[in-house]
């Protein structure tokens, strides 16, 4: 039958996946349950059983080379009906948790990210780095006249500059994410196929599947056992609202940065800020706002209604919760104290929205709104590799 | 009675062995049986262990005991409504339900005969129907017939009541406490299936070709509902495919959180009925852990001998029924990872034993665990015994209702 294997137990991995959100991984005593009780898990190899095992022996490389972890949309059904109260569903968010935390460098952001201690740091870096700016343009005083949030952080010098270079570092770092990722799911052993041969698609045809039938339709979400309903309307409004709010960062940065072009001039129409409340651009804003505050007061509503029996919330999914909330609040407290006129407010919240778009966007490979990338990279994957859900017989009965 | 007898509920095997052992000391004893026979679970299994004994075999000598003892008192479709006192001086109220039917009784079956109501046989799970005037079993003790009198019509009650020629059916009979003093109170309430219907992923007992362990027992007892045949229920044909369930409802959390110690040595037994009875048959047994306690292991080792038995790592988390009849059952199995739906004629659920009194109001004041079961306490009086206080099997029930036996002496010895 099978090889004798030898593993190399990692006890202190175990105890950093505790930590990170999966504390019962050490109650599950292997009955598999879980394993049927998900319906997106395929049929051979399926998720979440053989993580459990792994997860207690801490078998960090099989664990972070796994592409199942990315598959599994936390639903939780495996822990409704856990017979342990092992929850799994939160060892995987656990493991994917440590995948943030392990997959790319630097160690230390990672290190911050990971739990509470970090946030004096993580909120510091840039609370500080705004602070000077703001020393450097005003001296710290609130500037007089019409309020212009360009007054105190000129775009063109601080923070087009400053969100650029975290922008390269960003990206940087997914692309070392992805490349090491890709190249460890490619060490999985392949699907074995039964039956009719069906065509493997392309990457790009792959991408294309993925962001059409997955994440336009939130496709997992649904066919997640228990009712996923708050959830994926939530989920879906919020990720509306970043790819609203994407648009409108991006037509404004073109019209500034492409109307320097000479003869692209005319750019600069489209998105001068501020702009009327009536302009295109500016309603788009205003839905994403909307859709956004929406999003996140149905995931919150949701993490604070969980049964803590059954699934829990770490660090991670209270900091990315928290720092999109900072955003939208600050956001919309910043367009609302300008509209007013108060500007020995609106210069304040301004600065505290730069901070905690700052403490999204620098961090995101290492925080938890990293499965953007992540979860899409192994989607794709997993298109082109053809693993795919159990499909369930279907009671056909025949008349004639 | 006096201050040194020994009140004993529940007269299945824990409680008619601690009760007989009191008695062949010298000490009075009464044994209250809330059903029309004593036997309990045992009763109604085809075999059981250690030797798969039929269990007329076991129980026919302890009711030839009890018949030869003056010193027990049976009280059938009884019981204790209240107790008060403490350790050797208690006062216990029994209610005892009418049966309608009194000691003339000889098993005739004229009323049965003269019935027309029937109803689903509670001792075959609901998978027969018996009369409203009935033979509670076909060994039952005491043996005498039963009346379901609020269950028909006046008019069928005299019927019914006409046809005996022995003036054993007494229609006036009335439901009546009777009030005795103990010094000891012995508490056998023993087990009941756990309730199926909270399974819900396991088709929450609705699936015709799903059954209960308990029920699998009835379908291959000889006195069963099909006379011993093995014969699925949706369509009456011996299932060529069978699968059984292990630990449905135990060692989970959100059900029973413990092991019920014997379902695994059940279904090994119950394999060993589907073999005997469908030529061919395929067997799969699916299990997270296979316990086997004791020497059960040698009984592990020759049922899986068989070529035609699987055992597969894994739990059953789902079962659906197809119009065929078919069962298809989801499992993943954990030693080759392979995640399934497999089709399969009858499947069986190894239900575990739920303390019978789980979440009901008992007259005797016991300590009770979180799960139901009575956590002994000698120097209260009160002394638990057999699945009343763990799950166990017949062998041991019985060791334990001995040493209950012996506590209740200690307690009233003396007085």
């Amino acid at each position: 039958m099978s090889s004798p294997v030898r593993i190399q137990p990692d006890p202190s991995f175990v105890r950093e996946l505790q930590a990170a959100g999966g504390e019962s991984v050490k109650k599950c005593y292997q009955c598999a349950t879980c394993s049927v009780a998900c319906p997106l898990s395929p049929a051979e190899n399926p998720y979440p059983r053989k993580e459990m095992v792994w997860a207690q022996w801490g078998l960090k490389d099989k664990l972070m080379n796994d592409i199942d972890v990315w598959l599994c949309h936390n639903c939780g059904t495996c822990s409704d009906l856990c017979p342990r109260g092992a929850k799994p569903a939160d060892t995987l968010a656990a493991i994917r948790n440590m995948t943030y935390r392990k997959l790319v460098g630097p160690a230390k952001i990672g290190e911050w990210m990971s739990s509470s201690k970090g946030l004096p740091y993580l909120a510091g870096i840039p609370a500080v780095l705004w602070l000077f700016i703001w020393l450097l343009t005003t001296g710290l005083s609130i500037p007089a006249g019409e309020i212009k949030f360009s007054k105190v952080f000129p775009g063109d010098f601080t923070i087009d500059p400053l969100f650029g270079a975290v922008a390269v570092f960003v990206a940087w770092s997914f692309y070392k994410g992805v490349t090491n990722m890709w190249k460890s799911f490619a060490s999985l052993p392949t699907t074995f196929e039964v039956g009719a041969h069906c065509e493997k698609p392309t990457l790009v045809q792959a991408i294309i599947d993925v962001l059409r039938d997955d994440l336009y339709t939130h496709r997992q979400f649904n066919e997640c056992g228990a009712d996923n309903t708050e959830r994926s309307k939530g989920h879906w409004a919020l990720l509306a609202a970043f790819v609203a709010l994407a648009i409108v960062t991006s037509v404004v940065a073109v019209s500034h940065w492409g109307s320097k072009v000479p003869g692209f001039h005319w750019l600069h129409a489209l998105g001068d800020t501020p702009m009327v409340l009536y302009s295109p651009v500016k309603l788009l804003a205003i839905v994403g706002t909307v859709l956004g505050f929406y999003g996140l007061t149905m995931l919150t509503r949701r993490r604070l209604n969980l049964d803590a029996q059954k699934q829990g919330s770490s660090f991670y999914d209270w900091y990315l919760l928290g720092v999109i909330w900072a955003v939208f609040v600050t956001g919309l407290g910043s367009m609302v104290l300008r509209l007013a006129g108060v500007a020995g407010l609106a210069y304040p919240m301004y600065y505290l929205h730069l901070v905690a778009v700052f403490m999204m966007i620098a961090y995101l490979p290492w925080s938890k709104l990293g499965h953007l990338v992540y979860r899409t990279t192994a989607l794709v994957y997993a298109r082109m590799s053809g693993r795919k859900p159990l499909t369930r017989v279907e009671d056909k009965i025949f008349e004639i | 009675m006096s201050g040194n007898a020994i009140l004993v509920v529940g007269g299945g095997f824990s409680g008619i062995t601690a009760a007989l052992e009191a008695a062949e000391m010298g000490y009075e004893v009464i044994l209250v049986e809330k059903n029309p026979y004593l036997g309990g679970r045992v009763a109604q299994l085809n075999q059981y262990f250690p030797k798969l004994c039929p269990p007329s075999c076991g129980l026919e000598i302890q009711f030839q005991r009890i018949r030869n003892n003056p010193n027990v008192k049976v009280l059938t479709m009884a019981q204790v409504t209240k107790v008060s006192g403490q350790a050797g001086n208690f006062d216990v109220t029994v209610s005892i339900k009418p049966r309608y039917v009194n000691e003339k009784c000889t098993c005739c079956n004229a009323c049965t005969e003269a019935a027309e109501t029937t109803v689903p046989c509670e001792f075959d799970f609901g998978m027969g129907m018996r009369k409203v005037a009935y033979r509670p079993n076909i060994f039952a003790f005491p043996q005498r017939y039963a009346f379901d009198k609020a269950k028909c019509s006046e008019a069928e009650a005299k019927k019914i009541e006409a046809s005996c020629k022995y003036g054993a059916i007494n229609l006036a009979d009335q439901e009546r406490t009777q009030t005795f003093k103990v010094g000891a109170v012995v508490q056998a309430t023993g087990w009941k299936p756990y309730d199926v219907s909270k399974l819900e992923n396991l088709g929450a007992g609705k699936l015709t070709n799903v059954i209960t362990n308990m029920q699998m027992e009835r379908l291959c007892a000889p006195n069963g509902p099909t006379g011993g045949l093995l014969l699925r229920p949706s369509d009456k044909t011996a299932p060529k495919r069978v699968a059984f369930v292990q630990c449905a409802g135990s060692r989970d959390e959100n059900h029973l959180n413990f092991c019920s110690y014997i379902c695994c040595m059940a279904s090994l037994k119950q394999v060993t009925y589907v073999r005997e009875r469908v030529p061919g048959a395929e067997v799969t047994v699916f299990y997270i852990d296979l316990r086997t306690p004791g020497r059960y292991q040698k009984f592990l080792e020759k049922v899986s001998a068989d070529p035609k038995l699987s055992l597969v790592k894994g739990k059953v988390a789902e079962l659906t029924q197809e119009g065929s009849g078919k069962v298809l059952a989801t499992v993943e199995n954990v030693e080759t990872g392979i995640k399934n739906v497999e089709e399969f004629d009858l499947v069986v659920l190894a239900t575990g034993m739920q303390p019978s009194v789980a979440g009901e109001a008992v007259a005797v004041n016991a300590p009770r665990d979180e799960e139901g079961f009575f956590i002994g306490s000698p120097d209260s009086g009160v002394i638990a015994t057999g699945c009343a206080k763990v799950p166990l099997d017949v062998m041991r029930s019985a060791q334990s209702a001995t040493g209950a036996a012996l506590k209740a002496i200690q307690t009233v010895a003396g007085r």
